[in-house]
């Protein structure tokens, strides 16, 4: 996976170059927007992380210009800035993400992988969804476990879906209040959690695999294997 | 600005102008007038009396040298007839009847001798006697029989007789009735034109002011860039326009200025923040042992902490200088409280307390979703909290003038009495609290920037009772409802 970082900031650059490759990514850096056209010009890449604040230019005039060359990559907007205007929110809607900084790395990779997937040609949306023995029924919105049907209420089997689509990767509370609930909020209390303790309750019975993980102040993550 | 515009114009500043300057000039064109027609009315008098007073001196003439024999009544009466064709602002009449002079001369005694004119006499007479005619001053005579007075000149001759010509003031008073009818139509005329003219170059000022009036309005808080409309004239409204504009051009640099202090305060913080926090999680994820991994897990948390602190304070910062930058989009609160409550419904229930949502059904307001999104989770956040277990949540929500009305009441303790007054300033928070005192501060700022209000107070039954008033979407009743796209997300 090659993958383009737009940051000016040294610092942020060097420890997000570090833990992308880490995570398995072949990162270039640009410092500015400058720099940035002219890697893309010269390789494809098969996403990016822009940020908002270049010192030449903005970052969405870099993003549209990019578009314009023909680079249809997926694009991680990253921003410092107070509110995500209008022009961040048309990119959103036009399949790209943003994340406001400062950010959980988790959160982060979570959202590169949940975009590399939906750009993925991967496109037989199917009517049912099976995670090891876990299978969702999209059309009926019904859910079973080994062919043990779930009680499951209409909320609940939303977050379940949400997790299955993401089986084997981490989601993190702020990606489930996003998707799940569809707003941009960090509460200070545990809403999710009990959630995600509820669904668990009924997802994972007694004497059953576990499937629904927690990972200590990052996330969850529904095992697929 | 329909509305504005369909208001009655009678209820309108330049209909009152007009209405007011036009009673002024026709009262003052009235009193000019009456002036007039009263000096016209004198002269005209004057020249009849004079020529009456010319005429029977003429008739005592002839009569004093016309011998009293059997041709002196057809003589005098001859001269008396010659005279009445003479009359001043005679009306020609298809009729050669003489009714508009009389002449008699009376004996001694008081007795008629001759009369010439119409009928015979006999009333004129009577009221010859009944008024005390001076000999040498024209006077005005009713007759009996006639509308119209008569103006009256006597003449005492020599052989004491008393001759009286009398003329009819039915053409003095024709004249005069003219010059009223004239003017009237004529006054009515410019008063009408007058009060169109006004009328209508005051409503062409004026809705020069009303647009600037809209334009104004129309510049929120978060729309500083609009300007009023400008006219190329230099006069008191072209001025006004200028002003406001100036003045706009002012407060935009000041809030830009205002802007640009707190996007690179947080520009700023966050960059350094950032970079910490990956470094954290970088040697968070090569910690092997769990000890060396407590202290970093709870440095990111402080971490999160203090960003949260400074992305509220700058917003509770920003809004109090009505300087928050608001994306408004058209939100349900209806539909948004439900999936509210559905998000923290299992928290509360966990922890033995009800929540339940009064509400009238959907209600459309346009707001920065994100910022309501946040404003709600802060108020339930602040309930999860604070609230002891097995407490109850109610929250309502209906339309209240015009307005979007939030209340949320709890039968908890209430606030600390001792920061209850202060309840909306920054950093005030009980004792108990844990927090940093930006909960209120952030939903009262959140409030305000949308133009409306929040109100928190202790209930009286105790307990919390926190208010809020958002405007709701403009044309509310008359849109159709389109179901909205921002709020609920369930499933994208």
């Amino acid at each position: 996976m090659r993958l383009l970082l737009v940051e000016d900031e040294p610092d942020i650059r060097s420890f997000l170059k570090c833990s992308l490759e880490e995570a398995g990514y072949q990162v270039d850096t640009a410092a500015d927007g400058k720099t940035a056209e002219k890697l893309a010009a010269e390789s494809v890449y098969d996403i990016l992380i822009v940020d908002l604040g270049l010192p030449d230019q903005d970052g969405i005039t870099l993003i549209l210009k990019l578009r314009q060359f023909g680079v249809s990559a997926p694009v991680l907007i990253l921003s410092a800035r107070r509110s995500v205007d209008d022009r961040v929110r048309g990119l959103e809607q036009g399949g790209d993400d943003y994340l406001t900084k400062p950010f959980a790395l988790a959160e982060l990779l979570a959202r590169l992988r949940n975009l590399l997937k939906r750009n993925s040609p991967s496109g037989n949306e199917s009517t049912r969804l099976r995670v090891l023995d876990l299978e969702l029924d999209l059309l009926r919105r019904e859910a079973s476990r080994s062919g043990q049907f779930l009680q499951l209420t209409a909320q609940e089997f939303v977050l379940l879906e949400y997790l299955c689509r993401n089986a084997g990767r981490v989601v993190t509370r702020s990606m489930i209040l996003d998707k799940v609930w569809g707003m941009r909020i960090q509460p200070d209390t545990n809403v999710v959690d009990v959630h995600i303790y509820r669904l668990r309750g009924k997802v994972d019975g007694k004497g059953q695999q576990p499937l629904i993980r927690t990972l200590r102040g990052v996330g969850y993550v529904l095992k697929d294997r | 600005m329909s509305s504005k515009t369909a208001k009655p114009i009678v209820r309108s500043a330049a209909w009152r102008i007009s209405l007011w300057a036009t009673l002024a000039f026709a009262g003052g064109a009235m009193l000019v007038f009456v002036v007039l027609h009263r000096f016209v009315a004198d002269d005209i008098q004057r020249r009849s009396d004079a020529w009456l007073s010319g005429e029977v001196e003429v008739l005592g003439d002839v009569a004093e040298r016309t011998p009293k024999d059997a041709v002196y009544g057809r003589v005098v009466g001859e001269v008396a007839e010659l005279a009445a064709k003479e009359v001043p602002n005679k009306q020609l009449t298809e009729s050669s009847a003489n009714d508009s002079v009389f002449f008699l001369q009376t004996g001694s005694g008081g007795s008629p001798e001759l009369w010439v004119g119409t009928g015979n006499g006999g009333a004129n007479l009577k009221a010859i006697e009944a008024t005390r005619i001076v000999p040498g001053r024209p006077t005005d005579l009713k007759v009996e029989g006639f509308d119209i007075p008569f103006r009256v000149a006597s003449l005492r001759i020599e052989d004491g007789s008393l001759i009286y010509l009398g003329l009819s003031e039915r053409d003095e008073l024709r004249v005069l009735r003219n010059l009223r009818l004239r003017f009237i139509l004529l006054w009515l005329l410019l008063v009408l034109l007058g009060f169109g003219i006004v009328f209508f170059t005051t409503r062409r000022m004026l809705s020069h002011v009303r647009q600037i009036t809209e334009a104004a309005s129309r510049i929120g808080h978060s729309d500083l860039n609009a300007r009023v409309p400008t006219t190329n004239r230099s006069d008191e409204v072209g001025h006004l326009a200028l002003t406001l504009n100036h003045m706009l051009d002012r407060i935009e640099s000041s809030m830009h200025q205002l802007h640009t202090i707190t996007d690179s305060l947080a520009h700023d913080l966050r960059s350094p923040l950032t970079a910490i926090r990956g470094k954290l999680e970088m040697s968070l994820s090569a910690a092997a042992q769990l000890e060396q991994a407590e202290p970093i897990v709870s440095a990111i948390e402080e971490l999160d902490r203090l960003n949260d602190f400074l992305t509220k304070s700058l917003d509770v910062a920003e809004a109090k200088a009505d300087a928050l930058r608001l994306i408004r989009s058209e939100i349900d609160l209806d539909e948004l409280l439900r999936s509210m409550i559905d998000l923290y419904e299992p928290s509360m229930s966990e922890q033995g307390m009800q929540i339940g949502l009064r509400s009238a059904g959907p209600l459309t307001i346009s707001a920065d979703a994100a910022l309501i999104h946040r404003m709600i989770a802060n108020l339930f956040d602040n309930e999860l909290k604070h609230l002891p277990a097995a407490s109850t949540v109610t929250i309502t929500l209906r339309t209240e003038d015009g307005s979007a009305a939030l209340t949320l009441e709890d039968d908890g303790p209430g606030f600390d009495p001792e920061v209850s007054p202060h309840l909306f300033e920054r950093r005030v928070k009980g004792k108990r609290s844990q927090g940093h005192g930006l909960g209120l501060a952030f939903i009262d700022a959140v409030a305000r920037a949308h133009g409306g209000t929040a109100t928190a107070y202790n209930r009286a039954a105790g307990g919390a009772h926190i208010a809020l008033t958002l405007p709701l979407a403009s044309q509310q009743h008359t849109k159709l409802a389109v179901p909205n796209t921002i709020a609920t997300v369930s499933d994208r």
